[in-house]
């Protein structure tokens, strides 16, 4: 076992572990290839306790040491901060050195995953809740218009693309080929979402390649042209300002001219990306970390941080766009610049707000599955890093607890129209940046089936919707509404999440009972109906 | 006593003065905007007391405002259509859009000086006579004669003290105080000069679980050349088991209370009260906390739609400092009693605004019996009304008021938004839900109850309030309405509930912040949903204990259906 190499001391007595919301104890501390666990001695009539932490949450360590002992201050991509104290001095050295390489090794195939053999579930299941082909057959009103290509087979055409794509029927194989190299990626224009009341759609893509000698692709107009075809006009939605999208020329990109896609007119809505919304996460956790106890400087670091008027950012982005299709009875097209980050957030947050089958346990797990897992969005780049590391930030970017932050939102305002809890987010929060399972592994379909994912690893998604796992994720009180939930996005109608922000503080504790207590009621009232 | 003849008399005489005040009674076409409801077109009328609009069709809501709940109006003309922007104290903002030019002035001119009368007498409490059956008079629900028969039934090292019977000693203490059993008049006669305004060390809350007390007063009046009076330090020692420290707690920082030595006021020096240990705080004076209140009703009220100005305008506005301050002064007092075993005295200036804060929310985090619907009226009653919380000056105008504000105050609305914070902490800790809060603030702002009215029990007396005026308590313990203010997830929790006092877990009290910001439709459909659960789970409950019955009963009478 290559592991072992990494682990100098595996086992210590006598260690004292520091959790938020527990009495601190005494036990053994374990160091496996993948995790670390710690146990309790068996007192007299006392229970004994596990903690099993995945290394592969652990953000950044710490190391201190005074005397013949030391301290490790352990910071979990989960936001949750754990400390040690080891007796000896080289063991805890060996410790911390063993955390530290293993929990930043990054070779997807030795991740644990690909290790994770539960009792309960078998590796010939299948693996997913849906596909491309499936969306495509349940959705009879789109075959007159739209069909599924299979271009991709292969990932020739855009390695982040599933196989399988939806595409306007009179576009052929060919013409997508000439399209795919128009558009940043190869991710040319594909079918997203359709609008069953209206039949408007919403496709998404990557930016044309129009670079600064206006470069254009008659086919990509073309596909475009065939969606509006019989209505007025389209919606574009760029998510960058029209200034970004001008300078995006000068490395190859742009934006769809006036004069070449007459029937589409641009929306330009800035939305933040990379760096900036992880330097956003990273001050926010700092502020919710800040123990000084200043109100003042709690709420202007709150400020500083911008995460709220990034979330502000994406619900009304997603707003404007559901409006297009639901109220004005518009198609629209979104992109940024890769199509693989916020073009992916708003098309979510639209489909929740739109559609009533995405509001269902299965249905918002199937929508992440097909607007995230399979339409690329690179999990493996983006959550390499939570927001405690030192290591200079690479390809780290947030873009997924923004998503569930915007859903959480939209949870808090229309706390009936959802069928799962906030424990569900929650859960999603913690598995995206480490995970027993295989659906957050890598950056795309392509990568996930050369490294075998769906034949070596088991689905985060279909755990969670087992019979027995499933209870604490859905909603009690959810009711089924037809109609779509517009959120309010003024600021004083948003709020910092606190179910994750502050997840280990004592008072969300009080919060988490309440929601128990209330799942109880439900539980007991629906056993006197059947009685 | 005067007689039923001239009362009636003295009210003609008074409809009289409104009269000559409302100059346009009525005016049609009038149409109203209100946040988040349809606008509503119909006839407009004033009242001595009252704006209404109505528009006669059976299906839509009428207006009924109270123009005591009105703080300030604007006025604007496009044409001859004018339009009246009324300001509530509530921080309800609705629109009157009134064709005509002179009525629109007459009615808002009106309005301006009818709802800045401030006579008691002539306030709506004195006329309105309820619609409901009176089943229990609050005015006589929390006497301090029957208080202190539950203290009698726990110590006998208290007695209850007439020594301000007719309100000389102390002019905003109620006739009898709770004092050590070994204090006798003469020395809370002495006592009462060394205090601000005669506020002498009285109890506030007896701790049953270790014997330790809180006590209340008004600052020592030391002056410069450190005064010192023997009864006081003899009445707090009084408290003292032997050996034992206790705590002062003032409100106030070390350096304010220095300040205060040049006005005659002070505080207690460690020389002469070697027993006890002082701890200063900081909770803000009271026009500093009306200025917060101003700011952040208007930075609810930004429409900018910019989270970056929310957030610093939200901050700028101290509010939430101002509820940290209160809630950590609060739970100082409580450990000092629960965890330290010592009793406390709290007091700032004159003891009748942050003390009284810091004194009952220290009792909501100690005794669960304030936090029940009927312990908290008693707690309102206690450590607010009868301890002479001037709430007619306090109240008099809230956040939108254009006045320089002299003597208003959001105190008794910090100290429900910090009940508010604990609350939202432990939702199943409390018998009482958000709204019977929210429902505190409407009336001491305005209401038809006269339980607020006057700034002390003398003033209350003079009033003959009990008498002409029907009590809030009188409104609310009736079985319908305590029925509407219960939070049905109540379980009575025999604990001390410690809240977090964390910058990260204190909110913005939406409920009365952004009351009116968002749609009122989802949240009564959630709440009307909750209801509806319950009702139904006890209807099904009483079917499985009537089924339950007849299957008892038919195993007695045929043993052969027993089953085995």
């Amino acid at each position: 076992m290559e592991f072992s190499e990494h682990i100098k001391t595996a086992n210590v007595e006598d260690v004292v572990l520091r959790q938020p919301l527990h009495p601190s104890s005494r036990g053994t501390l374990c160091i496996t290839g993948h995790h670390l666990l710690f146990s309790v001695r068996e007192e007299e009539g006392g229970s004994s306790r596990q903690v099993l932490l995945l290394l592969r949450n652990i953000d950044a360590t710490e190391k201190r040491i005074a005397g013949s002992s030391g301290t490790i201050t352990i910071k979990c991509k989960d936001v949750q901060v754990l400390q040690l104290d080891i007796p000896g001095m080289e063991q805890c050295l060996n410790i911390a050195r063993s955390i530290e390489t293993l929990s930043g090794l990054d070779c997807v195939s030795d991740m644990y995953p690909f290790f994770y053999r539960p009792p309960d579930l078998s590796l010939q299941d299948q693996w997913g809740l849906s596909s491309p082909e499936r969306h495509y057959s349940q959705m009879k009103e789109l075959h007159d218009r739209w069909r599924l290509s299979t271009v991709n087979r292969g990932y020739s055409v855009c390695p982040t693309y599933p196989p399988a794509v939806i595409v306007p029927k009179e576009i052929t194989d060919d013409m997508l080929l000439k399209v795919a190299k128009f558009r940043q990626g190869g991710r040319f224009p594909v079918l997203c979402y359709y609008h069953r009341k209206n039949g408007m759609v919403i496709m998404r893509s990557s930016q044309p390649l129009t670079g600064a000698n206006r470069k254009r692709c008659r086919e990509d107009e073309l596909l475009l042209q065939v969606v509006i075809d019989d209505s007025d006009k389209g919606y574009i939605i760029d998510t960058r300002s029209r200034q970004q999208a001008q300078q995006a020329r000068m490395m190859g990109g742009g934006f769809e001219s006036k004069s070449c896609y007459s029937g589409w007119k641009r929306l330009h809505k800035q939305m933040e990306r990379g760096k900036a919304l992880q330097e956003s996460l990273i001050k926010l956790v700092e502020a919710c970390g800040d123990g000084s106890h200043n109100m003042d400087r709690w709420l202007s670091k709150l400020e500083n941080s911008k995460w709220l008027s990034h979330v502000q950012t994406a619900l009304s982005t997603a707003g404007l766009l559901a409006e297009c299709v639901e109220r004005d009875g518009h198609s629209v097209l979104v992109h940024g610049s890769e199509g693989t980050d916020s073009t992916l957030l708003i098309s979510t947050l639209a489909q929740l707000i739109m559609d009533p089958s995405c509001r269902t346990l299965e249905g918002f797990l199937t929508l992440l599955e097909r607007e995230w897992v399979q339409a690329g969005h690179p999990f493996q780049q983006r959550c390499a890093h939570s927001a405690f590391s030192h290591a200079r930030l690479q390809q780290e970017s947030p873009l997924f607890l923004l998503l569930l932050d915007s859903v959480w939102q939209l949870w808090h305002q229309f706390p009936l129209a959802l069928g799962f809890s906030e424990a569900l987010l929650l859960r999603l929060a913690t598995e995206a940046y480490a995970s027993d399972y295989g659906t957050f592994l890598c950056n795309s379909d392509q990568e996930r089936c050369s490294l075998e994912v769906k034949e070596k690893t088991h689905c985060l998604f279909q755990a969670l919707l087992r019979p027995k796992e499933r209870e604490p994720y859905s909603n009690p009180l959810y009711e089924h509404t037809e109609l779509a939930i517009w959120p309010s996005v003024h600021p004083q109608s948003l709020q910092l999440w606190r179910g994750f922000f502050l997840r280990w503080t004592l008072q969300t504790r009080h919060l988490e009972e309440a929601q128990e207590e209330i799942r109880n009621m439900v539980n007991e009232w629906g056993k006197l109906v059947l009685t | 006593m005067t007689s039923p003849d001239n009362h009636n008399k003295r009210k003609a005489h008074r409809v009289m003065e409104f009269a000559e005040l409302i100059k346009t009674p009525r005016v049609d076409g009038v149409v109203l905007h209100r946040p988040f409801m349809p606008t509503v077109e119909g006839t407009l009328c004033l009242t001595g007391h009252h704006l209404i609009l109505s528009s006669r069709q059976d299906n839509t809501e009428e207006l009924w405002l109270l123009h005591s709940n009105i703080d300030s109006t604007e006025k604007r003309f496009v044409g001859s259509l004018g339009s009246i922007i009324v300001k509530c104290k509530d921080l309800r903002v609705i629109q009157l859009d009134i064709p005509g030019m002179e009525e629109c002035l007459n009615v808002s001119s009106s309005i301006e000086a009818l709802s800045t009368l401030d006579s008691p007498p002539l306030m709506y409490p004195f006329f309105y006579r309820p619609m409901f059956e009176v089943i229990e008079d609050g005015w006589k629900s929390f006497l301090p004669q029957n208080a202190f028969k539950d203290l009698e039934s726990m110590t006998d090292e208290w007695r209850l003290s007439e020594v301000n019977k007719d309100f000389t000693v102390c002019p905003t203490y109620p006739p009898l105080v709770a004092v050590p059993k070994d204090i006798d008049d003469d020395t809370l006669r002495k006592v009462a000069t060394f205090r601000h305004s005669g506020r002498f060390p009285v109890l506030s809350y007896y701790h049953k679980k270790n014997g330790m007390v809180m006590m209340r007063a008004g600052q020592p009046l030391t002056g410069t050349n450190g005064r010192r009076c023997k009864e006081d330090e003899k009445l707090i020692n009084a408290t003292l088991r032997p050996g034992k420290r206790g705590y002062i707690i003032d409100t106030r920082t070390i350096n304010i209370a220095q300040q205060a030595k040049a006005r005659g006021g002070g505080f207690e020096s460690e020389a002469n009260y070697p027993q006890w240990r002082r701890i200063h705080k900081t909770i803000e004076r009271a026009n500093v906390l009306q200025e917060g209140l101003i700011k952040l009703v208007e930075a609810c009220n930004d429409q900018s739609h910019s989270m970056d100005r929310w957030l610093s305008k939200l901050e700028a506005s101290s509010w939430q400092t101002h509820v940290k301050e209160i809630l950590t002064t609060a739970c100082l007092a409580a450990q000092c009693i629960d965890r330290e075993g010592a009793s406390v005295l709290v007091h700032g200036t004159e003891g009748t605004d942050s003390t009284l804060q810091v004194t009952s929310l220290a009792q909501i985090i100690l005794d669960p019996a304030c936090r029940t619907i009927r312990g908290f009226q008693a707690l309102v009653e206690r450590e607010w009304l009868q301890a002479g919380h001037p709430f007619q000056q306090r109240c008099a105008q809230s956040a939108y008021s254009n006045n320089k504000s002299r003597q208003e105050a959001p105190v008794f609305l910090l100290f429900l938004d910090c009940v508010w914070q604990i609350l939202r902490q432990f939702p199943c800790s409390f018998e009482f839900s958000e709204s019977f809060l929210v429902l505190l603030f409407e009336h001491a702002y305005a209401s038809q109850f006269g339980s607020f009215l006057g700034n002390s029990a003398a003033e209350r007396a003079k009033l003959s309030l009990p008498e002409k005026t029907v009590s809030l308590w009188s409104w609310v313990n009736r079985p319908q309405e305590l029925e509407r203010l219960t939070y049905p997830l109540y379980e009575a929790n025999s604990l001390v509930i410690w809240p977090s006092v964390a910058p990260q877990s204190l909110l913005l009290w939406e409920g009365v912040f952004l009351r009116w910001n968002r749609s009122p439709k989802c949240l009564d459909e959630a709440y009307e949903e909750m209801v509806h659960i319950i009702e139904y789970n006890k209807e099904l409950q009483n079917k499985v204990n009537t089924l339950r019955r007849q299957l008892a009963q038919l195993e007695t009478e045929d043993p052969l259906l027993q089953t085995p």
